[in-house]
């Protein structure tokens, strides 16, 4: 009964609101010792009943949190109780908790244990590895007067620590370090805006979260950032800083130009195939990335992948995208847009993995080299109409489990022969329309990976070295890599007036 | 009381119809707040709500605001009747969507984790394929393993080892509470253990082991 109260009174009325003032709260003194005595105390008991169980290592295999009744009934602290238990097992405490309680027990250091400095550094200290994608690269250009007083340590060199602290005092996570600029498109969830960083003077995409109260921030904001925060990658879109108000969130990214897209509009639908093929790679690079840590993004789509002057084509809009577990039933049906989606996923199929990305790879593919999408259905039947008609209606084996499938046999479609690809893509050479067909398979499994279609001898042209780049290395460093002019661009003033989107001036 | 926190935070579980993953990730989240955070800071029964709820989505398996208040409330008050709408139930609403992001800040939005479920489930099949098909009938070694792991989220196993090794461990005490054998152990070069995870030892087994029984012993005490 009493607990019950607790949770009330305690829980729901005064702390109904928690600020970030709360994140930085420093923690007294006190409860670390606390902390010391309850380790203590646990110590005391292992030892005593050490007979319980016959595995040696069992003493340090309590959480300090798990002991508050133990720390309730009784402080004694037996002689032989050793504070060095904890380093038995760093990882238990390792977070700052572990290093208090060493510094402690020498007491000449208190002093510096306790001061403000050192608790917010602790809590900075566990966040460095996450924030590294968080904060401003490492080549950023902060004002000069800005870097001189903030940024230079006594050393002359930055420690990480300290910079991270010295980006939070600059204005990293605060609205007021943004300028809004105009709106560049609005999702369903979020707004984006372009932006300009008052820190950095460089330009930046403003995703604009609403918060609405009824459910809490949007589940796929959530996935998008904790699935960002872990991919760093020269073809993905890098997320700055994280700024949160009463009414928003707003997730700070890099800004690139327009998206393939706007591209394939402003050069008129031609592209030149060496942009077609960098553009392809460097899509095909991001994914095998994302593949290998085991995301998948599930909604490629010119829209999805923004490119920039240089040419570099990033993978953006990870708000669908999803850490590959064991395939469950729980996958939303909706996912890929329908142009890009492949055939499995229309017909219901929810087991799947990444060569769901594939498909799309292979519709964006040939949309760049012939100036037109593959499969530009507006319904589901309508879809695979579409893709029956130029791959064949699929039999049995193509597709296990297509006879019994109801969605299936209740279009009822009529029986398509398969049409060479040649026909239907007449600007690939025969080693793109290798390519182009290992993507576009019914089979799922038999689809090629983001990895291996790399290999493609398609690609021989960009030369060996750009399968040895570090991950966080863009493709035009390489010298000999250069994005061409395209046939089809025209000056942008004409761009905006002729735009007669998905008119091919090749058919 | 963290242990009660959990046992209630399984319960609301259970009851909002969330999979084991999801309750897995509410698990992590939750001790992952509470190594940077102490009990006395934040109030226990708010965050495990919370993660409760952060957990739906992380793991598409979304529950609604509403029906996180209603079922925490009723398994924290049992005695009392269910909450009614009015501000009380606004105020837990607001409560848990703000304390929500600030789970996430707390976390710096990781909350994103590859759980030793699909593994143990790999490695039963595996099992299954090597065991006389009697015997794998007669012992429930994939209930008995699957409750094994759902326990093992009281403690924080699940943050200090790899999820690979904490499902090898998790088979290896279920075969010996069962007393089960891998066909042909004694004769085999590797140890089936070895097969599943080749940088694992015994001793890392022993250890986990070792800790899931600890946490069962503290589980009684404090009951």
């Amino acid at each position: 009964m009493d607990k019950m109260h607790q949770f009330e009174s305690r829980s729901f009325r005064q702390r109904k609101v928690l600020t970030l003032q709360k994140l930085e709260k420093k923690k007294p003194f006190s409860r670390s010792l606390s902390l010391i005595s309850r380790i203590r105390n646990l110590w005391s008991r292992s030892d005593s009943s050490s007979q319980r169980s016959p595995v040696p290592t069992t003493n340090i295999a309590v959480t300090p949190p798990k002991l508050k009744e133990e720390h309730d009934k009784n402080h004694t602290l037996p002689r032989n109780a050793r504070l060095g238990i904890v380093h038995e097992n760093p990882r238990i405490l390792s977070d700052g908790e572990s290093e208090e309680i060493s510094i402690t027990s020498t007491p000449g250091s208190r002093e510096d244990v306790v001061s403000a400095v050192r608790m917010r550094n602790r809590q900075r200290r566990y966040s460095q590895e996450a924030n590294k994608r968080l904060s401003l690269p490492a080549d950023m250009r902060l004002p000069s007067h800005r870097s001189r007083t903030n940024l230079s340590s006594p050393e002359g060199q930055l420690s990480r620590r300290s910079r991270r602290k010295s980006l939070s005092e600059i204005g990293f996570g605060k609205i007021e370090s943004y300028t809004k600029l105009d709106k560049l498109g609005e999702g369903t969830y979020a707004t984006v805006f372009k932006g300009k960083s008052r820190l950095t003077d460089n330009l930046v995409a403003l995703k604009e979260i609403r918060l609405e109260h009824e459910e809490g921030a949007p589940c796929t904001a959530i996935r998008e950032v904790s699935l960002l925060r872990d991919l760093k990658h020269a073809n993905i879109v890098t997320l700055h800083d994280i700024i949160h108000t009463e009414k928003s969130l707003t997730l700070v990214f890099e800004y690139l130009d327009r998206d393939l897209k706007q591209y394939m509009d402003d050069c008129g639908n031609i592209m030149s195939m060496n942009n077609v093929k960098l553009f392809l790679f460097q899509l095909l690079r991001g994914l095998a990335y994302c593949h290998k840590k085991q995301v998948l993004h599930r909604d490629l789509k010119p829209q999805n992948l923004l490119i920039n002057e240089r040419g570099e084509l990033k993978l953006a809009d990870f708000g669908l995208a999803r850490a590959k577990s064991i395939p469950t039933k729980t996958y939303s049906n909706e996912v890929v847009t329908l142009w890009y989606r492949p055939p499995d996923v229309l017909l219901g199929s929810t087991e799947y993995s990444t060569p769901i990305d594939m498909w799309g790879v292979g519709c964006i593919f040939y949309e760049m080299a012939c100036g037109r999408p593959l499969f530009p259905g507006s319904t589901v039947e309508d879809e695979l109409h579409y893709i029956f008609k130029i791959l064949g209606t699929p039999n049995e084996t193509q597709f296990p489990g297509l006879s019994k499938n109801e969605d299936y046999l209740s279009y009822n479609f009529p029986f398509y022969k398969p049409e060479p690809l040649i026909n239907v893509a007449p600007r690939l050479d025969g080693d793109g329309l290798d390519l182009l067909s290992k993507h576009l398979l019914y089979t799922a499994n038999k689809r090629c990976s983001a990895a291996e279609a790399m290999k493609y001898p398609f690609f021989n042209s960009l030369g060996p070295s750009v399968h040895r780049l570090p991950d966080t290395v863009s493709i035009f460093t390489l010298p000999g890599i250069i994005l061409h002019k395209d046939p089809g661009m025209r000056s942008s003033s004409l761009s905006s007036t002729g735009k007669i989107r998905r008119q091919s001036m090749l058919f | 009381m963290p242990i009660p926190v959990k046992l209630k935070g399984k319960q609301k579980g259970l009851r909002l119809r969330l999979k084991s993953v999801p309750l897995a990730t509410a698990c992590i989240v939750y001790h992952r707040f509470f190594k940077e955070y102490t009990l006395q800071q934040y109030d226990p029964y708010l965050i495990a709500s919370t993660t409760l709820y952060i957990a739906g989505k992380v793991e598409e398996n979304q529950v609604t605001l509403r029906d996180v208040v209603n079922v925490c409330y009723r398994t924290l008050h049992r005695s009392k009747p269910p909450l009614e709408m009015g501000d009380m139930f606004f105020a837990l609403k607001e409560t848990i969507a703000k304390c929500e992001l600030f789970v996430l800040r707390a976390l710096q939005f990781r909350v994103v984790y590859n759980h030793p479920h699909r593994y143990l489930l790999h490695y039963l099949t595996f099992i299954k394929e090597w065991m006389e098909p009697y015997k794998w009938d007669e012992l429930p070694l994939a209930r008995t393993s699957w409750a094994l792991l759902r326990d093992s989220y009281h403690s924080t196993l699940c943050l200090q080892y790899k999820p690979q090794h904490i499902a090898v461990a998790i088979l290896y005490m279920t075969l010996e509470s069962h007393g089960a054998d891998i066909p042909f152990e004694d004769t085999a070069v590797t140890p089936w253990w070895k097969v599943f995870a080749e940088d694992i030892t015994l001793d890392i087994i022993k250890q986990i082991v070792g800790e899931l029984i600890n946490t069962y012993d503290l589980e009684m005490i404090s009951s």
